[in-house]
This record gives structure tokens, C-alpha cells and sequence, in this order.
């Protein structure tokens, strides 16, 4: 009769270490995040029998994502506003060689800047530079089209460069 | 094959990610060859994915997260094939476990899988209200004897009731939420004398008993023993 729940560690397992550091990229302090966690796990044990996608990781995600919205919007009064990017900012189209100056930059830096970044921003680029998802991955963990991953990839690529070695042409 | 008339902003990323079909690529990479300034984009762009992926923290807590909810599932099963179990039972042999007395072990058992029920249900109030007055009609409605409810504060939000059954008998559940954690806090009217609040850990539940002027209690969540605590305090501060 445990099967199921050990049959679910083997499912969950590889994505385990995703899963919370998205929660960590979607909500602010570690608390959140493992009850974010453990309450997807609980989530997708109810459902794992029933899926029948193609990503395990891409599903198992979705749902650290929907719980970590369900948590977010229980603060939404306390932190308005805070996951919509705004529309700024078109790409910069040519920031010149900043690869050195980024090269520099150690982890403490780069999540700093992630944690300024919108959202939307900061879980598109965790999803495809850390956890190395596929366009498709991302479009079915965010439910929007695959074009929407790329233009909000690009901005949020565009924003994160901005964050850790400023905007060059505010360096005259 | 046409060269890009403009910088090919989204589809430099798509290359990038290896998300282009051959032709695509091939197109880049033609206007790769005349333009600087996408060279040196894709080049930054690079740079960002390398310091990502240096960033990237391992995150070994989340094994033992996962191994802690599939044993919770494991214990609780257990504890339901071992009710399912006595009914299967010879009559005598049932009838002699039914004379022992209950103990509180028992009953923090029952709490922790009526609470666990709830949740899995994604049924945790049968009223949602944080209005107590409208929580206490509801709940005066459908059992003998009213229980007070309390109005949140501290940090608890009242968020409603339930009718659940514990220990034999129909008891008023009142749901309250602090932070993410739901605490449903049972009570029934008991002679028991006054009791302090008295937090203990059963497997992932947090569970908190006490007496108050004539009314028993037993609390339950996932959120810490400090928080039962303060909830405790706060109910019986309200009644005084």
C-alpha cells in the first residue's frame, strides 16, 4: 500500500532541488519557501497518478508556482504590485562589452540583483539559466505562449545586466 | 537566404538557447557576421548565463522535504489500515479495546488526522468567516452547546468553522490562520479542571491541549509550538 508515495519519491526526486529554489525565487524569506515546498509535494502526490505530460519537471514546477501565488497573494496587501514587471525597457541593443565586468560578479551579487528584479523577470531566468528549461518547459510552467517566454527572457536578461553593471549610458 | 533588416532582438535570445530551427540559426548567425553590436549583446549575454549557472545554490533540503511528506502519507496510512483493522476484528476483541481508556496520545492522533483530513480535502472550514459573532451563530446552530469564538489578532486571522467529529463526539472547530499555516483549534465543554497550554510535536504536526473554564481544547497545525502558544494566550485573554 506505500507503492504510490515511494513510486512519487522516485517521480519527484530529480526535480526536488528545483522546485525549492524556485519557491525561493517566488517568495522572500526560507520559511515560505519549504512550506511552499512541502505543500506542492503534498499537491503533486494527490495528483501525480493523473499526469500523464511530458516534462515531470515542467508539471512539478507549475505547482510550486500556483502555491507560491496562492502564498503571494495573501501578502498581496502587504507588498503591492511588487510581481509585474513594469513595462519599461526594450532591450538595450547594444551594451557593450560588459561580458568582463559581469564575468566579476560573485553569487551573492547576482542574487541580490535577482531579488530586485520583478517576478515574472527573476523566475524566467531561473527557470531557463539555472534549471536549463527548455522555451517549452517554461511556456507550460507559466502557461503563456512560448513568444511571451522569449520577449519576457529578453527583457528580463536585458534588466538583469542593468542591475549588476548599471545602465552604460548612465556612465558617461 | 535574407539577412535580418534590424537587429533580431527576441530571436538572438532563441539562438542563444538553442531554440531556433537550423534556418533560423543560420540567419543569426549572417547578421552575427556584419553587426558588432548583437556580437557583443550575445557575448554579455553569455557572460550572464555563466554567472547564473556559478550562482545556481544546490538545495539539498528539498530531498528531505520530499521524504518527510511521503512518510507523513506513510504514517498516516498506517494509522488508517490500523482502524480499518479493528473493525475487521472480532466483536469481543473490539469491545475490550473499546473499554481501555482513551489516552491523550490517542487523541492527538485523531486531531493531527482530522486536521490532515481537512486539508487533503481542500475543505478546511465548512463556514468561511472571520466575523466571530457570524462564526459563533454557525456553530451555536448545529451543536448542544455554543463554544465562544474568538476574533483573530497577533498576527491570527480568523478564518472560519467546521462540525468535525473527535473523540466520539460532535466538536466545534474553529479555523484560524497564521502566516501560510491554517490552526484548526477543537472545543468542547468538559468538567476538567483549568489546564495551562501544553504544545508537543507528533510527526509533522504541531498539537496543543488545554482547560479553560469548563471548556476543553486542542489545537493543531503545521506551524510552530510558539505560535500554538500565542493563539492559546490569545483565546483565553478574549474570554476573560
Amino acid at each position: 500500500m506505500d507503492d504510490d508515495s515511494r513510486e512519487f519519491e522516485r517521480f519527484a526526486r530529480p526535480h526536488a532541488a528545483a522546485a525549492l529554489r524556485l519557491a525561493r525565487t517566488l517568495v522572500r524569506n526560507e520559511a515560505d519557501a519549504q512550506d511552499v515546498l512541502q505543500d506542492s509535494f503534498l499537491r503533486a502526490f494527490r495528483h501525480f497518478r493523473g499526469f500523464s505530460g511530458e516534462s515531470p519537471r515542467a508539471w512539478l514546477l507549475s505547482i510550486v508556482r500556483n502555491v507560491s501565488f496562492t502564498l503571494w497573494r495573501k501578502r498581496e496587501r502587504d507588498d503591492p504590485g511588487e510581481f509585474e514587471p513594469t513595462l519599461d525597457a526594450e532591450p538595450d541593443l547594444a551594451p557593450s562589452a560588459e561580458a568582463r565586468l559581469l564575468e566579476a560578479c560573485d553569487a551573492s551579487e547576482v542574487h541580490a540583483a535577482l531579488g530586485r528584479l520583478p517576478g515574472l523577470h527573476r523566475e524566467v531566468l531561473v527557470l531557463r539559466e539555472m534549471e536549463e528549461c527548455s522555451y517549452r518547459e517554461i511556456a507550460e510552467i507559466l502557461g503563456v505562449p512560448i513568444g511571451t517566454v522569449m520577449s519576457r527572457l529578453s527583457r528580463a536578461r536585458a534588466q538583469l545586466v542593468r542591475e549588476l553593471v548599471g545602465d552604460p549610458r548612465s556612465k558617461n | 537566404m535574407e539577412p535580418f533588416d534590424e537587429h533580431p532582438r527576441g530571436a538572438l535570445h532563441a539562438y542563444l538557447d538553442g531554440e531556433l530551427s537550423l534556418e533560423g540559426s543560420l540567419e543569426v548567425e549572417a547578421h552575427l557576421s556584419t553587426c558588432a553590436a548583437c556580437r557583443r549583446e550575445l557575448e554579455t549575454y553569455r557572460a550572464l548565463r555563466r554567472v547564473l549557472q556559478q550562482a545556481r545554490a544546490a538545495a539539498p533540503e528539498a530531498e528531505t522535504a520530499l521524504v518527510r511528506v511521503t512518510r507523513g502519507v506513510r504514517a498516516r496510512r498506517r494509522r488508517a489500515f490500523a482502524i480499518g483493522g479493528l473493525g475487521a476484528m472480532a466483536a469481543a476483541a473490539a469491545l475490550a479495546l473499546f473499554l481501555l481508556p482513551r489516552t491523550g496520545s490517542d487523541i492527538t492522533h485523531e486531531v493531527a488526522a482530522v486536521h490532515a483530513r481537512a486539508l487533503d480535502s481542500g475543505r478546511s472550514v465548512q463556514l468561511a468567516s472571520s466575523d466571530p459573532v457570524a462564526v459563533g451563530q454557525w456553530l451555536s446552530a448545529r451543536l448542544p452547546d455554543t463554544v465562544p469564538a474568538t476574533a483573530g489578532g497577533d498576527g491570527f486571522s480568523l478564518r472560519g468553522a467546521r462540525v468535525d467529529s473527535l473523540d466520539g463526539r460532535p466538536v466545534a472547530t474553529v479555523v484560524y490562520q497564521v502566516r501560510s499555516h491554517l490552526v484548526d483549534v477543537f472545543a468542547w465543554p468538559s468538567a476538567e479542571r483549568d489546564m495551562e497550554p501544553r504544545p508537543s510535536v507528533a510527526g509533522r504536526w504541531t498539537v496543543c491541549r488545554w482547560s479553560h473554564r469548563g471548556v476543553a481544547y486542542w489545537m493543531v497545525s503545521d506551524a510552530g509550538t510558539e505560535d500554538l502558544k500565542a493563539l492559546a494566550a490569545l483565546i483565553k485573554e478574549r474570554r476573560t
